[in-house]
């Protein structure tokens, strides 16, 4: 066992996808256990596959693991299914298989009694065998696949109460908002393609390290690849599909929509580094750009958000951004940490979220309220979670963002480190107000209170888990925890094998500023949301206007809905009627009109008498006769 | 084995006269006959295109060639000859009209009016059908296109249906005869373009192979070529769904019943492709080589008006049929690429798109059967009724909208992939633009009819018929085969492009 067997890891949970699919509605509990103990082994897999990693890593130089088979060949054109392993791969599978992991076992009871139990982890089985594949693919047309595969599953998950016509639509928006930026993956794959002749991600670096592509030509080209990362992870302009995902099962957004699919996008960009860095500079700076706006609207947006579902993906949006800043700057080890301790104490956050949303059935922000009281475990994971989401030492998302914040100020011009900065006063203020509104406080809403409690050791297990792993998480950044854990030279040297090695600084200083900010934002979250939230309301009262563009999503949904029914839907109007109109009605009914006019018209010559013909007859030999002569002259 | 291509354009001919000998009050012994033929066929077919693999070599194989008519005018030695032969484009073709006719066999199961003459003329069709994908002679090539094209006119104006749209009426009759007028006239240019090919090859034969080596020879004139390819091209473009020719299609699907779409999407529209390929590249390099950007530009017109089109159709049968017109783009682009990974992808896109079609009539006519309109606007939430029937919709426009794993996208990446690597960087681009604005129609489709909140006006509506299942899960599987496993049409086809003159 080990790197050469990696492919196991997706196969097996797609082998219980097909099983369950077939089979699942024959088995006992509609075959939740066939999922959970797929998605588990995927997770046991992944041991043997680090330690083989690095048992053959020389100090810090750490060989990748390959294995590929052929799927198409023919010429000098093939496409191979190949697995990949090296360390960014290990930092995602553990993400995805751990949480998932939780996430599955934590589903066992959040969805009992569901109508489509069986579907819903038959499902789970496709999507996490999609994932996995995702991440272990070593050429980028597999890569694309497993990318639409995920997106499907997301697709099924978010429509999952398709009876709702509001889950039928955010599932449609979801697919359709991505599919815009794959178009663009796919054009970028095939561009990169026509030059180096291949699909393997390692070739193409090569490649393009060894001066194979013309500059303009691979920054349209890795422009192109960026269209797919920004509408799978949700950046601005694409950024409009997660919040409506919320729509889903809740298990559905802590695994889909925070831990793994969403940042499939940061992957894949971390993965594709080297080429972006060939690249000109403006590819890597309207990565950091596209990231910077999504951070600015999604912590607006976030404050004025009333779903907590919906603050807590705007929270994601948030992350999201700041792990497209760390790659715009250059860094692929602080995008990577992000991402790892994001998996952990994101899918923390949701969880927590569902287990009140399964207690009250409610998740309006002003329905809930001191929740503390009934539901300990979960207000305490969930401030848990909170915390490292904000930011504040020592938690894992500290560490992470400190990393972040540590790459934009020696990269990035002041005014993007301000930026950012200010971001975190805004994030820890609306992360203060969930968690106050939620847990803290009198309820809102007695009725619902009134009946809310703790769920069973199925939902708070992975909860306390997920809160453990979101307080020691970070730690791994510290190169004695990473060494300690086997790593040669720590987690930045682990991530990035060649290249920039990276030794983990602590730097008092950002760390001091960071926490302040984040804790301030935090206290002035309490000031505003104390008690009655009288406060908040004044302030909001007396900037309605600004109130209501943060509510309303700075109106961009509108926007483009504006766009699709006006200009889009006016356009297919318009083709159809053309369609109709002129190329049939005119053009094909025309011709077909103008063959029976002429024939109507013609028929009159046929009177049926005989004078008349024999006038025309002697006509035409006068004619003819006329001009024989006329030649003959 | 060459009996065996001679036993797939004759047995669906000679069992039209058992047809019409069986007693017409028992139209379920009809339907039995018919399936045995369809599945007698479906089983032949699949033997066609399993064991062209084992029997090594490139080109062409099973050749039959039986003297008609020679050394009399005009012809000389095998003037005209019966003559048979597949190779590994025509393979996978053979393959994909035995999955559909018995596929369309059981679909129909529900014809009730005059049900003999039915299978009679579907069959007749059919036989055509196989008759074009492996006549090696122009005359007998013309003569079978023919037979395919004009059951279609019978089929149609008989068992059709009329809609009313509103501003607009499209009768039965309208759509049989513009379908059939129009393919029509796509047949006299091929018919000149013939002669005039027959005239230059100088060789007083119609042999496909002959002419083929003379041109190698540089017995045809560039110059010739030029003039002559635009016949081809137009006169099979008609039958392909060539923008602006395309209207015949959505038309003809409105007014066709169930069984008789599956064939005119399914195969039909494969035999206009297949003859540019055939007739118009193999034979005419040069001159496809000339007007290639034209038909590169034409085809990527009709992938995205095709697209654009059905994104504001209700109707189900135009929202399919003008996504027939722009998947049919996309082989059109495939062709023009004039690259072996395009081509390649143009015949695999005649294989997916005619599978995926022919299960998305088998689904439009589920539901129309029972509910009498295709209108989606006044469907709602019917995955709670017909939960099978969704699934296999599903499935159709997920292949349809080029979801990996599934058919559609194998070969739609093969034709962008030849279409790019042929310098045509805008028309791929715009390519995969059609294909993201495909997604869109059909999801709106689905969230439309499918999702949501159940209309009560539908709750009686039943699943879809046990034999429409059957056709249903064959077609699945055919598209999951090439999808997952796109190996074995591969390798056919590529035997046989990479020796076509001016495919580079």
């Amino acid at each position: 066992m080990g790197m050469e067997q990696a492919w196991l890891i997706p196969a097996i949970p797609a082998v219980a996808f097909v099983f369950l699919l077939f089979a699942g509605a024959y088995l006992p509990r509609r075959g939740d256990f066939v999922a959970i103990l797929a998605i588990g082994a995927a997770f046991l897999l992944l041991f043997p596959v680090l330690i083989d990693l690095l048992d053959k890593a020389e100090g810090t130089d750490y060989t990748a693991g390959v294995k590929s088979w052929e799927w198409v060949q023919f010429g000098d054109f093939e496409i191979n299914i190949g697995f990949y392993v090296d360390p960014i791969t290990i930092v995602m599978l553990a993400v995805v298989t751990l949480v998932a992991l939780l996430v599955q076992v934590y589903s066992v009871a959040y969805m009992h009694g569901e109508p489509r139990y069986g579907w819903y982890f038959t499902v789970m089985c496709l999507f996490a065998a999609s994932m996995l594949t995702l991440v272990l693919a070593d050429n980028l047309l597999l890569m694309y696949a497993a990318w639409e595969g995920v997106g499907f599953c997301s697709f099924l998950l978010i429509g999952f109460y398709w009876e709702k016509r509001s889950a039928a639509e955010a599932a449609k928006k979801a697919f359709i908002t991505t599919r815009i930026g794959d178009v663009g993956f796919l054009i970028g794959i095939i561009m990169l393609w026509e030059k180096a002749g291949t699909f393997n991600i390692q070739e193409i670096i090569a490649f393009a390290e060894g001066g194979g592509y013309d500059s303009t030509y691979l920054t349209a080209a890795v422009l192109f690849l960026f269209m797919g990362a920004v509408g799978k992870s949700g950046q601005f302009p694409l950024h409009v599909w997660l919040p409506d995902a919320m729509e889903g099962p809740t298990p559905v957004s802590a695994l889909i929509h925070a831990a793994t699919m969403v940042v499939a996008g940061v992957y894949m960009v971390a993965r594709m580094l080297p080429v972006f860095e060939v690249a000109d500079a403006i590819a890597l700076d309207l990565v950091m750009l596209a990231g910077l706006i999504t951070v600015v609207i999604s912590s607006l947006m976030g404050l004025a958000a009333t779903d907590i579902k919906r603050v807590i993906a705007y929270s994601t949006l948030n992350s999201l951004g700041l792990m497209f800043i760390a790659l715009g700057s250059g860094s692929v080890t602080a995008a990577m940490l992000y991402l790892f301790v994001h998996g952990f104490f994101k899918a923390l956050l949701f969880l927590g979220a569902g287990s009140v949303i399964h207690a009250t059935h409610k998740q309006e922000i002003d329905e809930l309220g001191g929740l503390a009281r009934k539901m300990p475990t979960t207000a305490i994971t969930f401030g848990i979670g909170t915390l490292a989401m904000i930011g504040i030492i020592p938690l894992s998302g500290f560490w992470a963002k400190d990393e972040v914040l540590i790459f934009a100020e020696e990269e990035q011009n002041l005014i993007v480190y301000l930026i950012i900065l200010a971001s975190l006063v805004i994030t820890g203020l609306y992360m203060a107000r969930l968690f106050i509104r939620m847990f803290l406080f009198e309820s809102r809403d007695p009725e619902s209170y009134s009946h809310a409690h703790e769920g069973g050791p199925l939902i708070t297990v992975p909860l306390m888990i997920l809160g453990v792993l979101a307080v020691i998480g970070g730690f791994v950044v510290l190169d004695e925890v990473g060494e300690a854990l086997g790593f040669a030279g720590g987690f930045g040297q682990f991530v990035l094998e060649a290249g920039h090695p990276h030794e983990y600084e602590f730097h008092a200083d950002t760390a001091i500023i960071s926490t302040v900010l984040a804790a301030g934002g935090a206290a002035l979250g309490w000031f505003l949301w104390q008690g009655r939230a009288e406060t908040a309301t004044r302030v909001r009262e007396t900037f309605a206007p600004i109130a209501a563009l943060f509510a309303n999503r700075f109106y961009i949904d509108e926007l483009y809905q504006f766009l699709i029914n006006r200009v889009v839907l006016t356009l297919s109007a318009i083709v159809s009627w053309f369609d109709r109109n002129v190329v049939n009605d005119t053009g094909v009914d025309g011709s077909a009109g103008l063959t029976y006019f002429t024939g109507f018209e013609l028929k009159f010559l046929q009177t049926g008498k005989i004078p008349n013909y024999a006038l025309a007859i002697s006509a035409g030999i006068i004619v003819l006769a006329l001009v024989m002569i006329a030649t003959q002259v | 084995m060459e009996y065996v291509l001679l036993a797939l354009v004759l047995i669906p001919v000679l069992v039209c006269p058992l047809f019409m000998l069986l007693p017409s009050q028992y139209p379920q012994l009809t339907r039995y006959v018919a399936a045995l033929t369809g599945g007698v066929l479906f089983g032949l077919s699949l033997l066609v295109f399993v064991v062209y693999q084992f029997d090594g070599g490139a080109g062409l194989r099973y050749e039959l060639q039986w003297d008609w008519l020679e050394n009399v005018g005009f012809l000389g030695e095998n003037g005209i000859t019966f003559y048979l032969g597949v190779d590994g484009i025509g393979a996978p073709l053979v393959l994909l009209n035995g999955v559909v006719i018995l596929a369309a066999v059981f679909v129909s199961w529900n014809i009730t009016h005059r049900t003999k003459d039915f299978f009679v003329l579907l069959f007749l069709l059919v036989s055509g059908v196989y008759g074009v994908f492996v006549s090696q002679d122009l005359f007998f090539f013309f003569f079978w296109y023919e037979v395919a094209v004009l059951p279609m006119y019978l089929l149609i104006a008989v068992w059709g249906s009329s809609s009313h749209f509103g501003t607009f009426t499209r009768t039965k009759e309208y759509g049989a005869m513009k379908l059939t007028m129009m393919l029509v006239a796509g047949s006299v240019l091929i018919f000149i373009g013939i002669f005039a090919l027959f005239v230059e090859a100088g060789a007083g034969t119609f042999d496909m192979t002959e002419i083929r080596r003379v041109g190698e020879e540089g017995g045809i004139d560039e110059d010739f070529q030029k003039w002559c390819f635009p016949l081809f091209m137009v006169g099979f473009g008609v039958l392909a769904g060539m923008w602006p020719l395309h209207t015949w299609s959505p038309d003809g699907h409105v007014a066709a019943p169930t069984g008789v779409s599956m064939l005119h999407a399914g195969v039909l529209m494969k035999l206009g492709a297949f003859g540019i390929l055939r007739v118009g590249i193999m034979l005419l390099p040069e001159g496809a080589d000339f007007w290639a950007p034209v038909l590169m530009t034409l085809g990527v017109t009709g992938a995205l008006y095709g697209a654009v089109s059905a994104l504001t159709q209700t109707d189900l049968k135009y929202m399919v049929g003008y996504s027939s017109v722009s998947h049919m783009g996309y082989v059109l682009m495939g062709l023009a690429s004039m690259n072996e990974i395009g081509v390649n992808g143009a015949v695999l896109q005649m294989f997916a798109h005619g599978v995926m079609t022919a299960l998305m009539f088998t689904n439009v006519g589920a539901v129309y059967d029972q509910a009498h309109i295709r209108d989606m606007t006044q469907f709602g939430g019917l995955a709670k009724q017909m939960p099978r029937h969704s699934a296999f919709f599903t499935i159709a426009g997920l292949s349809s909208l080029g979801l990996p794993g599934l058919a559609g996208f194998v070969a739609e990446f093969h034709i962008f992939v030849g279409v790019f690597k042929a310098g045509y960087w805008w028309a791929g681009g715009l390519g995969i633009l059609a294909a993201a604005i495909t997604a869109t129609y059909i999801l709106r489709m689905l969230a439309r009819a499918y999702f949501g909140p159940a209309n009560e006006k539908w709750a009686d509506l039943k699943e879809m018929r046990i034999g429409e299942q059957f056709s249903a899960a064959l077609l699945i599987a055919m598209i999951l085969f090439m999808g997952l496993w796109p190996m074995p049409f591969i390798d056919r086809i590529s035997q046989t492009v990479e020796t076509i003159p001016g495919i580079n």
